[in-house]
């Protein structure tokens, strides 16, 4: 059982999509397959947490299997802290994303979604290059028709603008990726794609610059960092709810777990020359994104911005290499995944309500609908860092790991505690309290939606009250492979 | 029990929350009040078994509750601790916290939101205790944090008027921009001191080891903290118009909590701040420059909360002048006397406007002394008190301050105090002629007050007039009991007696004249300040000080945030992208003209084509030869 687990965990909602395509199953079944694909998944990967040694040095549950031999790929999967967090991630959003589309009665969207979760698991587990490249670009195909299908305003130009600036970037991993496999074959003489084999490769300074820059290229876009996202906020104004939700919680995450994963497994010497930069990007994105959100009166782009900020801390804290920024660009992954998760869905219910998710004409739901209100302010309070809940131990801890770097990129990055905040609370002004503009009438939650956001809450607290209930799940390995990673570089100096 | 104090309000503001959102419109009077006013009680009693506790032994209480955080050298204990300094404050906290819920629960009683009003109220209350008690820094920045957020709950909480969000936005951005500040002291002394423990306690021992300007930069931030939280200059703007709340909140807010956490946190670093006197005397003239500022403005203001918001703010800045110059003890003591005095007068002022059915503008009351006796001659205390009229409250604590200034030879501050001392005089007493004394323009018809609203007053009066006995200092025959349970590291500066005797009379003096001076203008015919000179214009719009921040940082961030939108993402980035296409599409362009469909183009392509194969066949590869 536990051998397969992680083929499990990938492969479970594509082979039930396939299964009820196959027969054509009516939309009452692909719901029911849909859901319970996801609390399979879900089993699944608790399961596998009661499994997990936090103290192993090694990646868990590997699967090996050669997959097209002459070429040295590799059918290889495994599981550490980090791929971990981001798995549970995935698993435990799912079935609430489920929730939210019940109504849905479109039998693509359904399909879609299951080949989502395949897409994005399959690329948080995959250790063979190639492996990992395929499914990070599955993932994209399914988001593409989701904007372009059953999205809203100018969703096939948005649709093909993420493609394409998107496809740029994986084209050029791609060209990195069978670049270091060639030049691991004129070492070995064996064809090779797997992250064990390829890292231990010692690069030319000069090779190695340009190959890192294809991986960079295609991390920096995912994530987005300040100057390649012209495509965040179209696609996340147009896509619709779910689509938004993985794209901020999951796939945005997914470019800072490359850069970790792959970035610094092949490249961590190579990192110090693009350290700088990053940092100097990141914390431009940090302020920029957020200074960009006040005026932005579409509450889902302003929120694509402001998830762009966000993830250039993570960024930054990934980037700042001591044990308190990793923590806390770690520990921002979950929080932030689930914060903006609840706001996405949020919004998704307001333009359910009125129609419009414009800010200016929002206004006065305070008023009709109590219970509402509180999980919007909640949501959005805690993308603001409200203490209490887990973004605020995330920043804190980046902020500490910053001033353990410098005075000055310390003094930047606390400026998070100002950028979030100006856009955030003149929102829930114009949006939650004065008087009602609109004329529908404004319903609160039901009891589905309650069940369906309360979890969320809930995470987040827990996250927020006892981070320590977390933290050692993953701390032993994040300061292992943080040491490996500084004796790398410390020794390149 | 001490971590029931902290722990209970935030349990009961989840279940008040709870409650109230299962069915928001049901009314649940009994309910609401029973937990929401009790947990409060109940704390109260454990706070005094607490002190009793701690008066008894001497010993600090510790308690540990469990690991927050664990990372690296990070080791934070979500513990709390209750020694001389914390007690003292979560004793005043808790009692006047508790007189305030009472009045509250009259006030409130027929809202619609009373159940959430409480929630907020509670919630505002552990996050002040948490603040207090809290055991190491980043416990405290918490608690910190939260009462920002719960004060922004309760400023805002008359949340269809846009304007009450817009002050409860502007409070807290402003705290947060002191706890900006805040976040890096603690940051920056967290690394200076990594892997030596982060407890108050831990860094008390080893705050040797940092050198002193890295010493000084990290008091500074901490105290841009406090600027925010305790609305100092220039962070002050959110005070006054923190006054859109409900009366209960100003009280709150104003008196025992959260204003006075700035003052607090000082005290709480002394070790720190007693490092760099430098630092200190900068912190004293803030405080003396606030005080000075907030006394004038609040000389022309007609909002009888606006009046007590800049009175808060002066007052304030007397602890501040206090805990600059290391006189920390008497900086908490001057806390201690104005958490009455000011309750009183919020709570006063709150039964008036209710009263007068939401009238605040005082020159439109008058001749209420008569008709609201109680309220006339409780206020008339805290006013007395305020001033510095002895023997009431306020007179002992105000002058142990400004006798630290004389004696520590800084004229200048002192000379500030004194003057504040005389307008606060003036403008307390405009207030109380121009309310009670003065004859009305018109009846009014008065709304009658529950008792709960006015009971409370007469403790706090009682308080206003017995509590400055705990602080009486050697010249006038006590022994600053407060100050040697405290034990805090204060600056002493040896001063005759006589000199003592010359610097209070002169400040009652001055007090004297300044009521006299508010009789003669505003007892018997008041006239509202008028804009007629270039002076009161200014000083009437307070310094235009918050059209200067709008112009100044509102304005460009606004600017900057269309600039990006309008000018960067369209015409930068995307034009990067558009322009890519466009040489695409311009490529594709060219290559069509190729393809044009005439046959004698295709045999030319096939003819060129077929030479150039050739040539290289003969020419690289020496086919033929």
């Amino acid at each position: 059982m536990m051998a397969n687990i992680l083929t499990t965990i990938i492969f479970l909602p594509l082979s039930v999509a396939l299964f009820l395509g196959l027969f054509r199953a009516d939309l009452k079944l692909l719901r029911i397959g849909a859901i319970l694909s996801s609390l399979g998944t879900l089993g699944l990967t608790l399961l596998l947490l009661s499994h997990f040694n936090p103290e192993a040095t090694q990646m868990q549950f590997v699967v090996n299997h050669a997959w097209i031999q002459n070429a040295g790929m590799h059918y290889k999967l495994g599981i550490d802290y980090l791929s971990l967090v981001i798995l549970l991630l995935i698993t435990f959003l799912m079935p609430l994303l489920y929730l939210y589309m019940l109504k849905e009665s479109r039998k693509g969207y359904w399909y879609n979604m299951m080949l989502l979760q395949t897409g994005v698991t399959g690329a948080v587990l995959s250790l063979d290059l190639i492996l990992f490249y395929l499914f990070w670009e599955t993932m994209l195909l399914p988001i593409f028709v989701m904007i372009g299908k059953y999205g809203s305003s100018m969703r096939q130009y948005n649709s093909m603008k993420i493609l394409l600036i998107t496809v740029l970037g994986s084209m050029s991993m791609l060209f990195s990726i069978l670049y270091i496999g060639y030049i691991y074959f004129e070492t070995h003489a064996v064809w090779s794609f797997a992250l064990s084999d390829l890292s231990s490769i010692t690069f030319q300074a000069r090779t190695s610059i340009w190959l890192a820059a294809g991986f960079l290229l295609a991390f920096a876009i995912k994530i987005p960092l300040v100057g390649f996202h012209t495509w965040m906020a179209p696609a996340y104004g147009s896509a619709p709810t779910p689509a938004v939700v993985i794209m901020s919680a999951i796939m945005a995450k997914l470019g800072i777990y490359g850069l970790w994963r792959f970035g610094f497994g092949l490249f961590s010497e190579t990192l110090k020359f693009y350290e700088p930069t990053i940092i100097v990007l990141a914390l431009i994105g940090l302020l920029y994104y957020a200074i960009r959100a006040i005026t932005e009166t579409n509450l889902r782009r302003m929120f694509a911005y402001s998830s762009g900020s966000h993830l250039s801390l993570i960024a930054l804290g990934l980037f700042l290499s001591n044990i308190y920024a990793w923590g806390g660009s770690l520990y921002f992954i979950i929080t932030h995944a689930i914060a903006s998760a609840g706001v996405f869905m949020m919004i998704g219910l307001t333009y359910y309500r009125f129609k419009t998710i414009q800010i200016d004409e929002l206004g006065g739901i305070a008023s009709s609908a109590p219970i509402f209100t509180f999980f919007f302010a909640f949501f959005a309070l805690s993308i603001a860092g409200l203490p209490g809940t887990g973004g605020f131990v995330a920043e804190l801890l980046i902020i500490i790991g910053a001033f353990k770097e410098s005075f000055i990129i310390g003094l930047f990055t606390a400026t998070t505690m100002l950028s979030a905040m100006v856009y955030i609370f003149w929102m829930l002004q114009r949006t939650l309290f004065g008087v009602q503009k609109n004329i529908c009438e404004f319903k609160d939650l039901n009891k589905k939606e309650i069940l369906m956001l309360s979890p969320l809450v809930i995470l987040l607290l827990v996250t927020g009250i006892a981070p320590s209930l977390f933290i050692p799940l993953f701390e032993p390995q994040l300061s292992i492979s943080l040491n490996e990673i500084l004796t790398l570089t410390q020794g390149a100096n | 029990m001490l971590n029931l104090i902290v722990i209970l309000p935030f349990f009961s503001a989840l279940l008040l929350a709870l409650i109230y959102l299962s069915n928001p419109k049901q009314k649940r009077y009994q309910l609401y009040t029973t937990i929401g006013v009790g947990t409060i009680l109940t704390i109260t009693l454990f706070s005094l078994f607490i002190l009793l506790e701690v008066v008894q032994n001497g010993k600090t209480l510790h308690t540990t509750l469990f690991t927050w955080l664990s990372l690296g050298e990070l080791q934070i204990e979500l513990a709390f601790r209750a020694d001389k300094l914390s007690v003292v404050m979560i004793s005043f906290i808790t009692f006047i916290g508790s007189l305030i819920h009472i009045y509250a629960a009259g006030y409130m009683k027929d809202d619609t939101g009373y159940g959430k009003f409480f929630s907020y109220f509670n919630l505002f209350m552990g996050s002040m205790l948490l603040l207090v008690l809290a055991n190491n820094p980043i416990i405290m920045f918490i608690g910190w944090e939260l009462v920002g957020v719960s004060s922004y709950l309760l400023i805002g909480f008359y949340h269809k008027e846009s304007a009450n969000i817009t002050a409860a936005n502007k409070a807290f951005i402003l705290n947060r921009v002191g706890d900006f500040g805040f976040i890096m002291g603690i940051a920056l002394l967290f690394i200076s001191l990594e892997g030596s423990g982060f407890s108050f306690e831990d860094i008390e021992a080893n705050i040797f080891s940092i050198d002193s300007e890295k010493l000084s930069l990290i008091g500074i931030l901490l105290f841009v903290g406090a600027m925010g939280k305790s609305a100092q200059i220039p962070l002050y703007v959110w005070l006054p118009d923190a006054m859109a709340g409900p009366t209960p909140v100003s009280a709150l807010i104003h008196a025992a909590t959260m204003v006075t956490a700035g003052v607090y946190m000082v005290s709480r670093y002394s070790f720190l701040y007693e490092q760099i006197p430098d630092v200190g005397v900068f912190i004293a003239y803030i405080g003396a420059f606030s005080a000075l500022f907030a006394a004038i403005i609040a000389s022309y203001q007609s909002d009888i909360k606006k009046i007590l918001a800049y009175s808060t703010m002066s007052q304030l800045g007397y602890m501040f002048i206090a805990v600059g110059l290391g006189a920390y003890s008497s900086g908490i003591f001057h806390v201690f006397t104005h958490a009455f005095f000011k309750a009183l007068l919020f709570m006063g002022a709150g039964a008036v406007i209710v009263a007068l059915h939401h009238e605040q503008n005082i020159f439109k009351m008058g001749t209420l002394k008569t008709k609201l006796k109680l309220i006339y001659i409780t206020m008339f205390i805290a006013t007395l008190a305020i001033s510095g009229i002895p023997p009431f409250a306020g007179f002992f604590s105000k002058d142990a301050i400004l006798v630290t200034a004389f004696a520590s030879e800084h004229y200048t501050l002192w000379a500030m105090g004194s003057l504040t001392a005389g307008l606060t005089a003036f403008y307390m007493f405009r207030l109380i002629f121009t309310v009670f004394h003065a004859q009305a323009k018109k009846e009014h018809s008065l709304q009658s007050l529950p008792k709960s609203m006015t009971y409370p007053l007469v403790v706090l009066a009682f308080g206003s007039s017995v509590a400055g006995f705990l602080g009486v200092n050697s010249a006038y025959g006590g022994d600053m009991l407060i100050n040697s349970f405290l034990s805090l590291p204060d600056r002493v500066h040896p001063i005759s007696h006589t000199t003592e005797y010359i610097l209070g009379s002169l400040n009652v003096l001055l007090a004297l004249g300044g009521m006299g001076l508010a009789y003669k203008l505003f007892a018997k015919n008041p006239k509202e300040p008028q804009e007629s000179t270039i002076y009161k214009k200014i000083v009437i719009n307070k310094f235009y000080i918050d059209e200067i921040y709008t112009v100044l940082i509102i304005k460009p961030l606004l600017l900057l945030s269309h600039f990006i939108a309008d000018v960067l993402e369209k015409r930068v980035f995307d034009a990067l992208i558009d322009t890519t296409v466009w040489l695409y599409l311009g490529a594709s362009k060219q290559f069509i003209k190729l393809q044009n469909a005439k046959v004698r183009y295709y045999a030319l392509y096939i003819l060129s084509g077929l030479s150039f194969i050739s040539l290289y066949l003969i020419f690289k590869l020496g086919v033929i030869s």
